[in-house]
Parts: structure tokens; sequence; C-alpha cells
């Protein structure tokens, strides 16, 4: 038997990324009403139909309750106690890195995020949102030069309003869900990518999330649209600094693929989670869509969750076209008092669609983690397929680890299977482990990225070594 | 809904006995379920409704047996009807519990109710009188086979209980069998309570006529060491919703359970089980199977709750779907709940059809499509039916399920 003391001798190491960069920041006062609207529309310039957009959408929010089904439990948010807008003070139009505060850039490097162009050699595109605002979009001629459109929201809004118009909402309705009504009246910025006709987008897109002001929510919006045979690999990440306040963050995500389009969406979510008691942290209300439009085009989303103190997720596909295909690969972690109710819904509307759900849930210290997965098969959906798969594994004896999937079926010519399971770090294998020299952190650890290792295949390169040493950080101290 | 309207307005009842009261009371301010929760959201509205159309005045019809007793020795008992009981041989005694032994024990259960999760259970007891609760204490081995039987009168609304202690050590085969008539709805309520040593061999068959609906609840209490074993089959019914609850109150205790329901036309049949762990060792092995055709709706709902005490607990639940029409709709839910960290818990879930390849050998031997539709079919339901002993040649269950698809 493993005694607990070792482990807990085992010094946990300090969320990495809690610093707070100080800076001259513009916010617009707390609260939030017709006017805050009205104020976040009129300071980023937006046309008529934005403003339309969010006022509709704010309409909605008001007439609709906070959703309370989840297996999550917090103490009620104070929408009127948040500001909805903040951004770093800068001169008015950027054209190169160089405009960018220092101390911005600072930040980002602090965190790991090539921004300077220096960096160029990681090929990878990348879109800075600090806040409110985005301050920075890398390698954008590069990406010009093949078409590709990769810039924030706001900027898309001036230059391409017209795909803003057309796509904005189409995939996540403004009156979807609770969080995605407030984030379609209040959301500050974003990204945007298009990618045009059989490109195949030359390196791999990112953005990357910080929050730094512990007053004010997050609400990004990402739009991505896939052209006809065209092809794009997304990653985003994610950090805060550490505050003893709760934070909210309510983003919406969009994917549109069409005709033999393929969009791969990745995330590593490393929000502050709060400290062992429980204090502070993020609150992680997003909602995250992809819709298959085209005949056989590709939606893929896998995600690394081990951040905020309450995560409510469900990034899903809407498998519309034919032979269309829809997968999603996710490991989430969760430590201490952390809550995550998360997993994915493959709609089938499409004749011959193929979804996959890999879903891999480790539970350590008191926390309670809940897969919540939906599988949908339409009267159309004929020759469909799916397979799911839920993992869960349980560190200590006070982690919860729920599964619910909700499958539904009504067309016979369709296969649906799922299965989950529920396991612990094996006594025997621990013990083998260290009986070959392997010290105990690291062959829980090995063990564990063992067990991640159908989602961790799925991630791009670069994110699959940060997800595993970010995993054996989080797990440190935690194993009993 | 009648019987709601008359639930309201106190009317329902001339003269309730002090449970029905109690019972009565708790639903008065909020008769129905909360039709958007978890565990009613499912439930076709329509149906539901005429589940309650019903009236509970009508005098009751005498029951209709689908089969003959087959011997001497098996023990056939009807709820609501006035059965001859007091067994005391040698090796086993078979008593009738007191009223005022049923009366603390419903009062003991009815407390702990509550409105969304037990409404069958509280609307049962709303409704059924003295005479339609049998209540029996069971001890001793080698006891002849039991069967005990409920049914609903045409055209009118019954509710039955049946109340069952298992002393310790005790063995018991006990056949439970719920008949619906034509237009009309049984509200069945069981209770089980298994001693240390236990062990019961449960088999529950739910056979409807046109337009009949059944709401049918079973609790289940296990003590440690005791062997609780379900089998269960619901067909025919317009709409019907078997609800399953059981827990294992020290651990150390087997459960079984294999249930399938069979849907055709415009039917609803649901099964709703729950089992709760709240002791080390336990076991739990479940297999639910639906078939649905034509225009029904079959829905399963399975939760395993493994809390902090169920260490080295050992559960695993398959829920098995057949869509046989493209009008049909199935709903499964399969979900596991675990805080214990030392467990084998797993869940799997499947929909499909008719497997094709089986179906092209058996039409490449010489047998119609039809023929080999109907082999495999039978040999998906056989695998639950098996467990069910009533001989093939009283009561061949699997000819008339077969005949109606």
């Amino acid at each position: 038997m493993v005694s607990e003391n070792l482990v807990k001798d085992v010094v946990s190491e300090p969320y990495k990324y809690g610093f707070v960069t100080d800076i001259e920041t513009e916010k617009i006062s707390k609260g939030l009403n017709e006017d805050t609207i009205r104020l976040i529309s009129e300071k980023k310039e937006e046309p008529q139909y934005l403003l339309n957009f969010r006022l509709n959408a704010f309409r909605k929010w008001q007439k609709m309750n906070e959703p309370n089904w989840a297996d999550l439990g917090y103490k009620k948010i104070d929408y009127q106690d948040i500001i909805y807008y903040s951004a770093p003070k800068q001169k008015e139009k950027i054209s190169s890195l160089d405009e960018v505060d220092p101390k911005l850039l600072e930040t980002f490097d602090k965190l790991g995020i090539p921004l300077t162009e220096q960096k160029k050699l990681t090929n990878v595109a990348v879109d800075a949102v600090f806040d409110s605002v985005s301050i920075a979009t890398t390698f954008r001629k590069e990406l010009a030069e093949h078409g590709v459109i990769f810039c924030s929201i706001s900027e898309a809004v001036k230059d391409h309003s017209d795909l803003i118009e057309k796509y904005l909402g189409s995939v996540v309705p403004a009156n979807d869900n609770y969080f995605a009504a407030l984030n379609s009246a209040v959301f500050s910025d974003g990204s945007f990518v298009y990618i045009p006709k059989g490109v195949k987008c030359p390196m791999d897109l990112s953005s990357y999330f910080r929050i730094n002001s512990g007053d004010s929510g997050q609400f990004e919006r990402t739009l991505i649209i896939a052209e006809e045979s065209s092809s794009v690999s997304y990653l985003e990440g994610c950090t805060a600094p550490m505050f003893d306040t709760n934070t909210l963050h309510a983003a919406v995500v969009e994917l549109i693929a069409l005709d033999d389009a393929s969009i791969k969406y990745s995330t590593v979510q490393n929000w502050y989670a709060g400290n062992e008691e429980g204090v502070g942290g993020i609150f992680n209300f997003v909602t995250k869509r992809g819709k298959c439009i085209g005949k056989r085009s590709k939606i893929s989303w896998s995600q690394v969750e081990t951040g905020s103190a309450i995560t409510w997720k469900y990034p899903s596909c809407i498998l519309l076209g034919e032979e269309s295909v829809g997968e999603f690969y996710s490991v989430a972690l969760t430590n201490n008092l952390q809550q995550a109710d998360t997993g994915t819904k493959m709609i089938h509307i499409g004749p011959r669609t193929k979804s996959t759900i890999v879903s891999k849930g480790i539970s350590a210290g008191n926390s309670i983690n809940s897969y919540r997965g939906l599988v949908k098969m339409g009267s159309k959906a004929f020759g469909s397929k799916n397979y799911s798969q839920c993992d869960s594994m349980l560190i200590g004896d006070q982690a919860a680890a729920n599964t619910f999937p909700y499958i539904q079926s009504q067309q016979p010519n369709s296969e649906v299977e799922h299965e989950a399971s529920t396991c612990k770090i094996s006594e025997d294998q621990l013990f083998y482990l260290q009986s070959r020299g392997i010290d105990f952190e690291e062959a829980v650890s090995m063990m564990v990225s063992g067990f991640c290792r159908d989602v961790f295949n799925q991630l791009p390169m670069e994110f699959a070594a940060e997800a595993d040493k970010l995993l054996a950080l989080k797990l440190e101290g935690s194993v009993g | 809904m009648q019987i709601i309207e008359e639930i309201k307005k106190n009317e329902l009842i001339s003269n309730p006995s002090e449970i029905q009261k109690i019972c009565l009371d708790k639903l008065k301010l909020n008769p129905l379920p909360n039709i958007k929760s978890e565990y009613w959201r499912l439930s076709n509205k329509s149906k539901f409704s005429s589940f309650l159309d019903h009236s509970n005045k009508n005098k009751e019809s005498k029951v209709n047996f689908p089969y003959r007793k087959a011997s001497q020795n098996i023990i056939r008992l009807i709820i609501g009807e006035k059965n001859p009981i007091n067994f005391e041989e040698e090796n086993y005694s078979i008593r009738k519990l007191k009223e005022i032994e049923l009366v603390e024990y419903i009062k003991k259960n009815i407390s702990n109710f509550n409105q969304n999760d037990h409404w069958s259970d509280l609307l049962n007891h709303c409704l059924s009188s003295k005479e339609n609760i049998l209540g029996l204490n069971i001890s001793g081995n080698k006891i002849p086979p039991l069967e005990i039987f409920s049914a609903s009168s045409p055209d009118s609304f019954n509710a039955k209980t049946l109340i069952l202690f298992f002393e310790k050590n005790s063995k018991v085969d006990l056949l439970q069998i719920n008949l619906g008539n034509k237009n009309s709805s049984l509200s069945q309520s069981t209770y089980f309570c298994l001693e240390e040593n236990t062990s019961v061999n449960h088999s529950v068959v739910s056979c409807g006529e046109s337009k009949s609906n059944l709401l049918n609840s079973l609790n289940v209490i296990q003590k440690a060491k005791s062997e609780y074993s379900l089998g269960s089959l619901h067909f025919k019914f317009n709409y019907a919703r078997f609800e399953i609850r059981i827990n294992q109150l020290d651990g150390h205790a087997k459960t079984n359970i294999k249930g399938i329901q069979i849907t055709k036309n415009n039917d609803q049949i649901a099964t709703y089980t729950k089992m709760q762990f709240n002791g080390p060792n336990g076991f739990l092995d479940q297999i639910n199977k639906s078939l649905a055709d034509d225009k029904s709706h079959a829905v399963f709902e399975g939760s395993i709750i493994v809390p902090k005490i169920a260490q080295k607990t050992d559960a695993s639940q398959l829920s098995r779907n057949l869509l046989l029409s493209r009008h049909a709709k199935i709903d499964t839910k399969p979900q596991l709940e675990i805080i214990a960290d030392d467990v084998k818990c797993k869940h799997g879930a499947t929909i499909s059809q008719l497997n094709e390849e089986e179906l092209f050998y058996m039409r490449s031997r010489g047998l119609t499509l039809a023929e080999a539709s109907k082999l495999q079919l039978s040999s998906y339901i056989q695998e639950i039916i098996s467990t069910i002993p009533i001989s093939q040649d009283r009561w061949n269950l699997l000819d008339s399920i077969l005949k109606e698809n």
C-alpha cells in the first residue's frame, strides 16, 4: 500500500501562470443593460446589424433561466457585478508588433506564446486575446498569400462584414442557451478564420486567451469557416491570474465546414482553478459547436481540460452533410474542489454520417468529474455510426466520477455503441514500475499518460507534449 | 386526468385510511410529477394522461388467468381477492402480515419519499385500499414456487400493493404477473425486504391488452449476503413504466437484473432502474433489452450509485436495443455516479437493427427472410425470458411475443 504521506510530501507545483500584468486598462463600469451593450458596440465601431444581433440576444437572455441540470454546485453569479469590457490602453491602430505595449509582449512571452516574429520557427500563427481585445495576430502576411484570413473578430467585422453577417450565430443561435445568449449580447473579441476553397492552411493557427483583470468577464467568440476542400488545424490555449474571486468566462465557438472541408480544433485549457479550498478560479461556461454542412466534411474536437473551477462545456457536431464525420477526443482532469460537467453532442442528421467519442476523465482530490454526452440518430441518418468510449479514473476516495450518456435513435439502419468504465491506478502496476526503479511520481504520471494516450495521439505535436507535462504537474501530490 | 382532478378536489376517496390520508396530503398541492425532470421528461404526455383517465370506483372483476396452474404444489395468490394464507410447514412458513405491521412499514417508507422520485408509490398508496394490499412474511427453504397475480379490471383504474419480508436464510422462487385489461390502468407497487443470507429469484411478467396502462414500481432492500435476481418482461401496453429501485443496505450482496421490454404499434414502455450501493463488496450484473417496432418508443434509464463507503463494488450494466422500424424511437441512458475509488464499474449501450450478416447466412442456408428474422429475434428475447420460470407448455411467452411481431 502506498503511503499517503509519501505522496503528500511531494511539493505540489503552484499554478505557473497566476501572475497579474500591471498594465493600464480601459474598463467600463460594472453592470449589464442595453446601454452597456450599445457602449461596447460603439467602442468597437460596429455596424447596425451587429448591434441588433447583440440587443436581440440580450432581450432573449433576460427571459432565460440559468441552466441547473448539470451536476455542478456554485454560488449564484451576480451578472451585474461583472465588467463587460476591459482592454489594455494602447495606441489606436497597431501596424506592427513593435507598437504593442512591451508589457503585453512580455506577458505572452512569460506564458510561452510566440508573439514576436523571431519565433517564426515554431510555424504557428497566433492571435493573442488579452481580456476583452485581441492585441496581436502574427504571420498575417504569409497567411494572406494563401488567401487565408486570420484576424480578430473585431477586425473581421470591419473588413469582412459580409462573412460575419452570413455566418455569425448560424451555428449557435443567439438564444441557444443562457450563456450563449449572454455571450452574443456582450462578446468582446475573439478570432476569425476563413479558409478559402481548396486551401490547406499552411500552418497551424492558434489563439491564446488571457484573462488579466479579476473583475471582468471574458466573452470571446470564435468563428471558423472552412470552404470546400479546405482544411485547417486550430489550437486554443488559455490562462488566467490567481484571484480569490471567481471570474466568468462564457465563450462561443462556431465552426462551419463545407463540402470535403476539415477542421481540427484543439484546446488546452489551463485556467486558474482556484486554490485547494476552492477559493477563486474561473467559471468556464462555454458553447462550442461545429456544423458539418458539406458532404464528406469533418470536424474534430480534441481537448485537454485541466483548469477552471467549474467547467460546463459540450463541444458538439451537427452532422448534416452526407458522410460527414464528427470526432471528440477529450481528457478532463479535476483536482481539489474543481467541478467539471463536460462531454459532447453528436447530432446525426445526414445519411452515412460517422462519429467517434473518446472521453477520459481523471478525478482527484474532492473534485467532481462528469461526462455528459448526447448521441442522436435522426430519422434520415441512414447507415450512420457512432462509437463512444468514456473511461474514468479515480484517484483518492473523495473524488467523484459520473457518466451520463444520452442515446437516442430513430433510424433502425444506424448503429450506436457506447461503453464506459471506471478504474483506479492499479497497485500492481505501480508496484511493478517502482520495482523497476521508476520513482512513484513518475510511475503515476506514466500510468495517467497511458490512460490518456488515445486522446493525446490526436493532439498536434506541440500540444501533446505540453498536455502530458501539464497533467503530471496538476496531479502532483494528489495520489494516495 | 380524472384522478388528478379528484385529488385536487379531495373527492378521490370517500373514507380514506391513515396511509391514504398521508399520501393524499402529500399529493394535494402538487399532484403531478415534474414532467421536466430527468425522471419524467421522456414520458409521453398524452399517454401519461390517459393512464390517469380511468375511474377507480368501478367494481373489480375476476382475474382471467393466462395459463392454468401446473400443479397443486404451486402457491397461487391474487392481490385483491381473499387468499387462504398461513402455511406452517416443517421447512417453511408463510404468514400474512398484520394490518398494523403493514401500516407501520408503509408509513416509515412514505416519510422518506420524494414527491418526484416516488410519485408512482405515493399515487399507489392513495388509491390502494386495505383489500388490495397483500403483505407476507416468508421464512425457511424448500418453499414451493409462489405465483402472485395482480390485474386491472376493464375500463378502470386499480392500485395493488405487495409487501414481502424474507426472513433470514430463506430461499424463494417468485413469479409476479401483472395483467392489464382493456382500457384500464394498473398501478402496482411492490416492496421486498431481504434479510441476511436470503436468496430470492423474482420474475415479473407484465402483459397488457389493447389500451391498457401500467405503472409498476419495485423497491428492494437487500441486507448483507443476500442475493436477488430479477427477470422481467413487459409487453403489449399502451403505456407502461417500470421503476426499479434496489438498495444494498450493507454491501456484501449480489444483484442480477435481466429485463426486456417489447413495444409495438404506438406503445411506450419505459424502464428506470436505480441501483444504490450502501456498503462494500456489492455486486451487480444488469442487462436490459428493448425491442421497438412500428411507431413505438422504448426508454431505458439506469443509474448506478456508488458512494465512498461502497469500496470494492463490482457493477456492470448493459443496455441493448433493437430498432426495427423507421418510425420507432429508442432512448437509452445508462449512468454511473461513482465516488469510491476501488471499484470496478462499467456500462455499455448499443442501438442497432437485426444483424445483416447473420440474416444473410441463414438465408443462404435456405431460410426465408421472415424465418431468419424470427430466429434471430427469438434468440435475442430468449436470453432474458429463459430466466422466467414458466414452462413452455403452460404459457408460451416466446410464441405469443413472436406472433405479435
